[in-house]
């Protein structure tokens, strides 16, 4: 928790005109920031209000926030979405797992193991981590009705875990690169196998950098619409970006169980927020950065 | 006579290349493959082999069931002369403009957040503003759509309650507003992603140089242009590349808010191209609009990296 600028001594001698005129400046750009952050939370708050009021309620008294409170609402909602949030856990979660078990060994092997076509290999990992996605779309549908997979979970897990390769395999390779030659070297030299070096070491060493993959594929499968609507046709199957979305046409004016569903929606992610918070920021501000 | 000795050349020194490898790397070369081959399997079959195939794809007329038939460039010249194609176009630009000008807001709001001076509200701060990410983005767009909303929405109700009832509007249902509806969804335009990438490159400028600041006493203006922007450059540069490729291919915020609607008066060119491919069902021309988007998108971004000044070591 360590502020940007450092309290010098240098800065605190000052004349105390400047020191007053600097306490105006830090309320000045605390309110700022505070005003942005509640315009920014804003839809959410609206959200939050909506989800317990009748149909009447939003219509009459939009800006009141009164008694009765209709946390039915949330049970009808619930009913609803609940599929839904189960859909979007297990191809979030398979996902998640998939794509970091072999990112995880091919960025092993690229950072430590020499072998013949590596840097080809590697080159055209790193290619398409510059070329827009624009272009894939169409193709992976017709791919994923060739293979047969569709309106089933795969083309989300299978497909959502082949694009992420190219950016995970080169920041987690960084990072490998980075670990000390030495413990390698020292379990090679005690006899241990690849494999064994690779479960029992390199995983191990970069338990921080996993987290912060995880966090990253699971929102995108999470927060992915266009995706998993095309190639999941039966409703009860698909996730609960399409499934919100399908609710909110299906129904127009049930205003309060809508919020309470949209609710609903984002409270499992808010709910691991909270309880990793430290670990979430800082993994999304590095994963921000590590390009 | 030559080639006939090229090809024996080659062979035997692939032979006896293939059997230093065995010597130097022995198991481990193979160990080696078999650890990247999954993630290379997978980038290849689920993401390069799509793109190919859509530029490939993009010179054939195909209904994406039955047999595709080659027309060559008459795709594209299709494309060029497609009047709702120049429309979603010049949608798109305006979209674009609106990108670049609105990542502003979002530095802005960086700079000032990271010289709060203590560390437990700039904490507190950064929590706020990492909310909207872990609250599906559709969660906010369907919130956005109530809000606009002619007669339950946020904006008529509360110009109703100020009097103001001749200012009400559709909004999303005006030609003439939806565009700057859709670019308001952003408000406050803090975009936490972009947020995220500043304030990590403002945390990792080193103790020294704001102490250096400090001491030349420079004004909060002067020290933003002179010291404080220049040093997020690269990280500029990089949310400024996400920004222009982002208008240019992205279509999911007018794919849920209004379809593209009223009539064109929101469509875009990504959006545009799912609608030919998956309403259409014209996947050979939808492909080819891929393709253009593809090329476009790619050029712009490497135009960027080339000539936008930034630190080169954005690493």
């Amino acid at each position: 928790m360590t502020s940007g600028y450092p309290r010098s001594e240098i800065a605190d001698s000052r004349p105390s005109k400047r020191k007053a005129l600097r306490s105006v400046g830090e309320v000045f750009k605390n309110l700022y920031i505070s005003i942005t952050c509640v315009c920014l939370l804003l839809p959410l708050i609206i959200m939050l209000s909506m989800s317990v009021k009748d149909k009447h309620q939003v219509v009459f008294d939009f800006f009141r926030i009164a008694p009765p409170f209709h946390f039915e609402n949330y049970a009808v909602a619930l009913k609803y979405i609940s599929p839904y949030v189960v859909n979007s856990v297990f191809m979030a979660v398979a996902t998640t797992a998939l794509s970091v078990l072999i990112a995880c060994l091919a960025a092993y092997a690229f950072g430590r193991l020499e072998f013949p076509g590596k840097n080809l290999l590697f080159g055209l990992l790193f290619a398409k981590m510059m070329l827009p996605g624009i272009m894939n779309l169409i193709p992976s549908f017709t791919l994923a009705m060739k293979m047969g997979i569709l309106d089933t979970t795969l083309p989300v897990i299978l497909f959502g875990a082949g694009t992420a390769q190219p950016y995970w395999v080169f920041v987690l390779r960084t990072f490998v690169k980075g670990q000390p030659q030495e413990l390698f070297e020292a379990m090679r030299i005690d006899g241990a196998g690849e494999v064994r070096i690779f479960t029992q070491l390199a995983v191990p060493l970069l338990r921080p950098m996993i987290t912060l993959m995880s966090i990253n594929v699971f929102l995108a499968v999470w927060n992915d619409y266009i995706w998993p609507l095309v190639t999941i046709q039966t409703q009860s199957r698909r996730p609960l970006t399409v499934g919100i979305a399908y609710l909110t046409q299906a129904h127009p004016g049930d205003f309060g169980m809508l919020a309470a569903a949209y609710t609903l929606a984002a409270l499992p992610l808010v709910i691991m927020f909270m309880l990793g918070m430290r670990q979430f920021i800082e993994g999304l501000t590095a994963g921000a950065i590590k390009l | 006579m030559a080639q006939a000795a090229a090809a024996r050349a080659g062979a035997s020194l692939r032979k006896t290349s293939r059997k230093s490898l065995r010597n130097t790397w022995g198991k481990s070369a193979w160990i080696g493959l078999a650890f990247v081959a999954p993630a290379v399997a997978f980038s290849l079959v689920f993401d390069w082999y799509p793109m190919l195939e859509g530029m490939y794809r993009s010179l054939f007329s195909w209904d994406g069931f039955g047999k595709p038939l080659f027309v060559g460039l008459r795709n594209f010249a299709d494309i060029f002369r497609d009047e709702v194609f120049w429309i979603a176009v010049k949608n798109m630009l305006f979209f674009l403009a609106a990108n670049l000008v609105l990542m502003f807001p979002t530095i802005i709001a960086c700079v000032v957040l990271f010289r709060i001076r203590s560390g437990r509200a700039q904490f507190v701060y950064r929590v706020l503003f990492c909310i909207p990410m872990v609250v599906p983005y559709m969660v906010v767009i369907l919130m956005w759509k109530f809000m606009y909303n002619p007669q339950y929405g946020v904006f008529n109700n509360l110009l109703a309650l100020l009097d103001l009832k001749e200012l009400q509007r559709t909004w999303l249902g005006d030609p003439r507003l939806v565009k700057w509806c859709i670019v308001f969804m952003g408000f406050p335009f803090v975009t936490t992603n972009a947020a995220l990438i500043y304030l990590g490159g403002l945390k990792s400028i080193s103790e020294s140089v704001w102490e250096a600041a400090m001491l030349d006493g420079c004004g909060p203006v002067r020290k933003f242009v002179s010291l404080e922007f220049p040093l997020i450059a690269g990280q500029f540069k990089l949310n400024l590349i996400g920004a222009i490729s982002g208008a240019i291919t992205g279509y999911g915020l007018q794919m849920i808010l209004t379809k593209g609607g009223p009539g064109h008066s929101s469509l875009v060119p990504g959006l545009y191209m799912y609608n030919q491919a998956f309403s259409a069902k014209r996947f050979g021309f939808a492909s080819a609009i891929g393709m253009v988007l593809f090329l476009v998108s790619l050029l712009v971004t490497l135009l960027t990296m080339r000539f936008v000044k930034g630190q080169e070591d954005i690493k």
